[in-house]
């Protein structure tokens, strides 16, 4: 059953996206593409939830040979394991509500078919990079999506800033992908495989290797992981996707918050099972870093998906952290509950972009000075470029404007801040809290301290921001009045999927994840307790993620003898004492940095009991940097850019002058001196050899044509004349 | 009546027939050159049947009517492109129709 489910999966987005590439690309495509990709999906759905009973409880590949060259074997095929079937649940219905959002999104635009198209290819790709069970396969899956989000960022590519931002993308994800091959090509290398599972894969071959190719293997996985730095943005090649906000908001919501980008969380849990403690230290500072950087950019944007693009870096951040604590469950299960509430909010600031959408069609031109309307007259360089329908200087007031819009927007925000116990972001941030804390003090690891002290100074700045976001957005007084009274609430195609993932951000996916019998991380083999470490040897890998349980009461605390342990932990374990303390000084700390995040947000932007303008001139330089971006894109036009533009003049002048220098001077040769010759020979001796014979033929021409007469008495006469004469021949003879 | 007779009377038609074929200046004359030429022919046959085979072989005489049947056919045909070339050129006098002159 497993296997025709999962080619049902793949190949109905594949076929929804061959009908329309087979009927012309668009010039006459099939009449309901929308329908017919999003029937595509659902079927998908359903099969993904089929699956959901054949695959238990873990690790069994379902792998199809398919194809075998020359002396080497690449072979294709399908791993499945519990961790596979939640992503296949999470892309096809993520990608279903987006599908059906977009019903009412894009209605009328001229490329309507071709966006629902698009959409089916991506979902295609997404779910083989899902389900490949070794590196080749993610890897054609892995620049299909890429390829996808190309198409789909620049989908209204008549915008200049849309066609920018489609190469950047590109470009940007590639630079990453050039290390995840040059790693892929590592591996392969050593083990003439890139199968992943089974006796002769990778991972089965990594667990032999002794202690002495451990760099050899650090570097590997940190090359892999390279690739998975491009696509889930993360310092410092993150630049990439704010840009990518330029295309339409359902794909931001689909591909650039809930999947795509979150490939690379996926590629790295994968790769699991390889990584090192280098490695892996590298993945959590790397994760670490970037969610407070986000974070900490996101505080200052006013454009409403620049806002929720950080947000979706700094959280790709958390689950990297997660990975690299060790904490696969943990990072995993953010990944999903990210999905939907992500999906959930960059769905509802597509229904706020829409409601004012619809008034800007009538009054297209009146420009007005946004920075006005704001307290933020600190507002420079950058403010003008935001779109006046995602500036949210013009919005405030909209939720008596757009009821379900602001209520399903407030369950993710709730979600996304980690309010707890009801919002599943609570359950998965803070399972990676408590990993990384866990992990510190399992190992004693200053490393783990301080980044369990950037994730929660940076679980503080998500409440803050995403709370200043709800509160600009929704509370206080209209601030474009002209704007306010176009705004409606959006039709239902709109509001039902919203309605659907604003559920989906209540702790429903916990009982997958907390199911310990369903999901288990795999084995690191070459990931050791440091010496330091005060734990005892035979412990290995930290399954924090599972120490938790639906709404923290467990049936495994019943059990336990400690009643203070709200968690429940492994019994079975050996090394619960560790983790106990680890989530529940974990939980009580993020529950006080998000409470002092909301109410940070509360006092500067709803009541205004502080002054955001006063605090941002006080800590100037620290605004400026935030606003900058900490410079990223300033670095890379003044560093790299400049640096490759001036590289790129020193080759054409040396094109220009040397190569073409020599060009030049042989052609000089040639033409001066042997064509000279050539052309003398070719003049006297092949001319005047062909002009002979001609004259020859010429003159010999004009004697004999007089014999034509044209006058049939003659050629008569002649006739009979030698008629005449054979007969005296005959005769004679 | 000899054999002798009817060749000499065969000749002299079949030479009067060269000779305007070669001399006249009018297709029209030419025609009846040409005429002149196959009569004689028809002479020919019908004389040496006569002479030469047995009286119940009529061969000979089958053949000379054959050859005026043929000789009629061919004057229509003549006439058609006399007709032609006279549209084309204004003349029927051979000897102005030399477009193939070399």
């Amino acid at each position: 059953m497993v296997v025709p489910l999962i080619s049902l999966i793949l190949l109905c987005p594949l076929a929804a996206f061959a009908i329309f590439a087979l009927l012309g690309l668009g010039n006459r495509s099939f009449p309901r593409q929308d329908y017919l990709s999003t029937a595509a999906m659902l079927i998908g759905l359903v099969c993904s939830l089929l699956l959901l009973r054949e695959v238990v409880p873990g690790p069994a590949p379902h792998t199809v040979k398919w194809i075998s060259l020359g002396g080497v074997t690449f072979s294709m095929g399908f791993y499945l394991d519990s961790v596979t079937v939640i992503m296949l649940i999470v892309v096809t219905l993520v990608s279903s509500l987006v599908h059906i959002f977009s019903m009412g999104y894009m209605h009328g635009d001229p490329r309507y078919p071709r966006f629902f198209a698009y959409l089916s290819l991506f979902s295609f790709s997404m779910l083989f990079l899902v389900v490949s069970d070794n590196l080749l396969g993610i890897y054609i899956g892995w620049e299909l999506v890429g390829l996808c989000s190309y198409l789909l960022i620049g989908f209204w590519f008549e915008k200049d800033s849309a066609a920018d931002a489609c190469k950047k993308a590109f470009l940007t994800t590639r630079v990453g992908d050039v290390g995840m091959f040059i790693g892929m090509m590592m591996l392969f290398t050593k083990f003439k495989t890139l199968s992943l599972y089974g006796e002769g894969g990778i991972f089965a071959l990594a667990a032999s290797l002794n202690t002495g190719d451990m760099v050899w293997l650090s570097i590997a996985g940190v090359l892999i992981f390279c690739g998975a730095l491009g696509k889930s943005a993360q310092v410092p090649l993150h630049t990439w996707l704010p840009d990518a906000m330029e295309g339409p908001t359902p794909v931001s919501a689909l591909i650039h918050a809930a999947t795509m980008v979150a490939a690379g969380v996926y590629l790295t849990a994968r790769m699991f099972p390889i990584l090192t403690e280098t490695s892996s230290l590298v993945i959590a500072y790397i994760g670490g870093i970037t969610a407070l950087i986000a974070a900490t950019i996101a505080i200052v944007r006013f454009d409403i998906k620049r806002v929720l693009a950080y947000s979706t870096i700094s959280q790709l951040g958390y689950m990297m952290l997660g990975i690299g604590v060790g904490s696969y469950v943990a990072g995993l299960f953010h990944l999903t509950t990210h999905a939907f509430f992500k999906a959930l909010l960059f769905l509802g600031s597509g229904s706020v972009i829409h409601a004012f959408h619809a008034m800007h069609a009538h009054d297209d031109h009146d420009e007005h000075d946004h920075a006005a309307h704001g307290d933020h007259d600190l507002v420079h360089a950058h403010g003008s470029e935001i779109p006046p329908d995602q500036d949210m200087r013009n919005m405030g007031g909209l939720r008596h404007k757009m009821p379900i819009t602001f209520v399903t927007m407030l369950i993710a925000t709730l979600s996304i801040s980690g309010v707890p116990f009801v919002f599943s972001g609570f359950w998965s941030k803070d399972a990676i809290l408590g990993g990384v804390l866990g992990r510190a003090m399992e190992w004693n690891s200053v490393h783990h301290y301080l980044l369990f002290g950037i994730a929660l100074f940076a679980a503080g700045i998500t409440a803050f921001y995403m709370f200043r976001l709800i509160f600009m957005t929704f509370f206080g007084e209209p601030r474009n009045q002209e704007m306010h009274d176009m705004a409606h609430e959006s039709p239902k195609s709109m509001t039902v999927p919203l309605l659907i993932l604003a559920v989906l951000s209540l702790p429903i996916v916990n009982i997958l994840w907390f199911n310990e019998d369903y999901v288990k991380p795999p084995e690191q083999p070459h990931l050791h307790t440091p010496q330091h470490a005060y734990v005892s040897p035979d412990s290995k890998t930290d399954k924090a993620g599972i120490t938790l349980s639906l709404f923290g009461v467990s049936e495994a605390v019943a059990a336990e003898e400690g009643g203070h342990d709200t968690h429940g932990a492994h019994a079975d374990d050996g090394h619960h004492g560790h983790h106990g303390p680890a989530h529940t000084i974990a939980m009580v700390l993020s529950i006080l940095v998000a409470g002092l995040g909301i109410l940070l947000s509360w006092m500067f932007y709803h009541r205004r009991s502080l002054s955001a303008q006063s605090v941002a001139t006080t800590f100037r330089p620290l605004y400026n940097l935030f606003w900058h971006k900490y410079y990223f894109d300033e670095f890379y036009d003044g560093v790299l850019v400049a640096l490759t533009v001036w590289k790129a003049r020193l080759f054409a002048q040396f094109d220009g002058t040397i190569v073409d220098g020599i060009v030049n001077g042989v052609g000089t040769v040639t033409r001066d001196f042997l064509a000279v010759f050539i052309g003398i020979f070719d003049n006297r001796v092949v001319d005047g050899l062909v002009n002979r014979v001609a004259e020859v033929t010429w003159a010999i021409g004009g004697r004999v044509r007089r014999i034509q007469t044209g006058a049939i008495q003659t050629y008569l006469f002649v006739v009979l004349a030698g008629i005449v004469l054979l007969i005296l021949i005959f005769r004679v003879l | 009546m000899t054999l002798q007779h009817y060749l000499v009377i065969s000749a002299i038609l079949f030479t009067l027939g060269i000779f305007a074929v070669l001399t006249r200046r009018n297709a029209i004359s030419i025609l009846m050159g040409i005429e002149l030429i196959l009569n004689s022919c028809n002479l020919n046959f019908a004389a040496f049947s006569r002479f030469m085979t047995p009286p119940e072989d009529i061969s000979g005489q089958i053949i000379a009517i054959f050859g005026i049947v043929l000789a009629a056919a061919e004057a229509a045909v003549f006439l058609a492109i006399i007709l032609a070339i006279y549209r084309e050129f204004g003349s029927i006098r051979p000897n102005e129709v030399d477009t193939l002159k070399g």
